[in-house]
């Protein structure tokens, strides 16, 4: 396992989430993350900016999702930054697990897929920018 | 993603490979929802060859087991990769949705169901 780092810039587009998951990959294999890690925060990292393409722009046009990806041999680290409103998905509310299927709600799967796949999610306003970072522990 | 359909007696057999994911799931849901709307009662989707599915595709399965369930139908899921059926497990899809080891398997629960009304 190694040592590194790599920034992704994004077009808030729908379509640029293939290229973040092939770079993602990309990523975790150069700097030998085991496997299982680096699918949840390939899944972590897709959830998060595809709301953000979706829902956080009035008009997505000519804006940019960043996204940070930081490994020390123990953990991943990532970040998620955009420039879209306000929104802390942390308080998001969860679906309810234990629903029968005619009482399922739709919504809400793709927050808690992050925070249940990663061991720690944490939001901050920075300015005008949301920045979400997570962590997932490999070792 | 590539999607195939295969009848087999009453029971409509669908098969998604590769990537359910935000650019490719309307497509899926589309396909899913139109053989319910066709008449399609009894659907198993083989996961067999599927490597990565997010919530945009989790919502699917969850669409068409609802619409199904209230019309007598049934949806089977079969043959989960490790790392998804971790997916459907995290997100209690297990509880709420029939899902077997193999393709088989599936078949037997929907021909072992009292027909549809």
């Amino acid at each position: 396992m190694h040592e590194g780092s790599i920034t992704i810039r994004l077009s808030a587009d729908v379509h640029e989430i293939e290229r973040l998951n092939r770079l993602v990959r990309h990523f975790g294999e150069l700097h030998e993350i085991p496997s299982r890690a680096l699918y949840a925060v390939n899944l972590a990292l897709d959830e998060v900016v595809t709301n953000v393409v979706l829902h956080g722009y009035e008009n997505s046009e000519g804006q940019e999702v960043k996204v940070r990806m930081e490994t020390n041999g123990e953990d991943l680290r990532s970040e998620v930054e955009d420039g879209g409103r306000e929104f802390n998905p942390l308080n998001a509310p969860l679906p309810d697990l234990t629903a029968a299927l005619d009482e399922r709600a739709l919504g809400g799967l793709g927050i808690h897929l992050v925070r249940s796949l990663m061991d720690r999610v944490e939001y901050r306003r920075e300015g005008s920018k949301n920045v979400l970072t997570m962590r997932k522990r490999f070792r | 993603m590539q999607i195939k359909e295969d009848k087999q007696g009453d029971v409509m057999v669908v098969t998604v490979t590769e990537h359910l994911d935000s650019a490719t799931s309307s497509i899926f849901e589309s396909r899913l929802l139109g053989l319910v709307e066709r008449g399609e009662r009894r659907i198993v989707v083989d996961c067999g060859l599927l490597d990565y599915v997010n919530s945009a595709g989790l919502k699917v399965f969850l669409l068409a087991a609802k619409r199904l369930e209230p019309l007598g139908g049934k949806l089977v899921l079969c043959a989960l990769a490790p790392s998804v059926l971790m997916i459907f497990e995290m997100i209690g899809f297990t509880r709420i949705m029939k899902i077997t080891a193999t393709r088989e398997d599936a078949l037997q629960v929907l021909r072992g169901d009292a027909p549809a009304v």
